[in-house]
């Protein structure tokens, strides 16, 4: 009986100390939300991913594929991004996603953070850059060129 | 009309504020039905001495990782429900820095992969690809942590 109430109350302060960090960082989303037209008039791209791209792709970075869910899905759907783009992005998403809440409260429990954030970008970047330069995905959505240097369809 | 101006603006942020607020609350509210009983569910395998059956029994796959044995809890916890019932179950195993770091790190990667591969579906990407994309870097990073860790320490 005795460990029921020592577990409920070290749960609870850790839900506490979870807490701290999210009230701060859900309202700080919200803010996020206004500015986000600002964001999307920018224009440029970096390895195969657009200034249109670039919303669902900040908006997974910071806040996290559960709760960015929404704007995600709605500007993929929207602003016609090609097969090939959403792709790119739904890969360095699945590897760095919600950096600032993930990290947070793992540091809360003793992890390092910097190693953890390092480390995400790090491979995520690699990974979308060489998905993006091989052959083999681009055939996937161009078809493979031939030997006179068309390409099949 | 500048004061109306300037009240207009207050509303929207006390509104903007108010929303992100009672977002955090709600959210905290979901993390506290996952963190409570995962807590009091890992106490009482600590205190009927079940952890050492469970490290002994996934010693061997964990030690790929560099990780103890009865991590794997918190990492099957982090996969299949969400990161905080991970948390929930590994902070009263009070690990290392370095153990907590390569669990963050992997299921920063990879979580809650029944809920973000509905997600990721509805995007129409190919689900089953980034989830296979997801556990895969989710233990290659795992792997590389514990060497580079090691190199450096």
């Amino acid at each position: 009986m005795e460990i029921i109430f020592i577990a409920l109350k070290d749960s609870l302060a850790l839900t506490l100390k979870l807490l701290c960090i999210i009230l701060p960082l859900s309202i700080s989303y919200e803010f996020l939300k206004h500015r986000q037209s600002s964001i999307e008039k920018k224009n440029f791209a970096v390895f195969g991913i657009s200034g249109k791209g670039f919303i669902p792709l900040v908006t997974g970075i910071i806040i996290g594929l559960t709760y960015g869910a929404g704007v995600i899905i709605y500007s993929l759907r929207t602003t016609n991004t090609t097969k090939k783009e959403a792709f790119l992005i739904l890969l360095f998403l699945s590897i760095c996603h919600a950096i600032i809440e993930d990290t947070l409260i793992f540091v809360v429990i003793g992890a390092n953070g910097f190693i953890l954030i390092g480390f995400r970008f790090a491979l995520a970047i690699t990974l979308t850059y060489l998905l993006y330069r091989s052959r083999l995905f681009n055939a996937q959505f161009n078809g493979f060129p031939r030997k006179d240097g068309r390409i099949e369809q | 009309m500048l004061v109306q101006n300037t009240l207009l603006h207050m509303n929207t942020f006390y509104s903007t504020v108010k929303r992100g607020f009672l977002n955090g609350i709600l959210i905290t509210y979901k993390m506290v039905k996952v963190i409570v009983p995962c807590y009091i569910a890992i106490e009482f395998i600590k205190h009927l001495g079940l952890i050492e059956v469970i490290s002994a029994f996934f010693k061997p796959c964990m030690s790929i990782f560099g990780l103890p044995g009865e991590s794997a809890l918190g990492l099957m916890a982090g996969y299949f429900i969400n990161l905080y019932a991970a948390i929930a179950v590994i902070t009263p195993l009070q690990l290392s820095s370095k153990d907590m770091t390569t669990i963050a790190l992997m299921l920063g990667i990879a979580h809650s992969l029944p809920i973000e591969t509905g997600v990721t579906r509805q995007t129409g990407v190919n689900a089953w690809l980034m989830l296979a994309a997801r556990v895969v870097f989710s233990l290659f990073a795992g792997i590389v942590i514990n060497l580079v860790w090691k190199l450096f320490s």
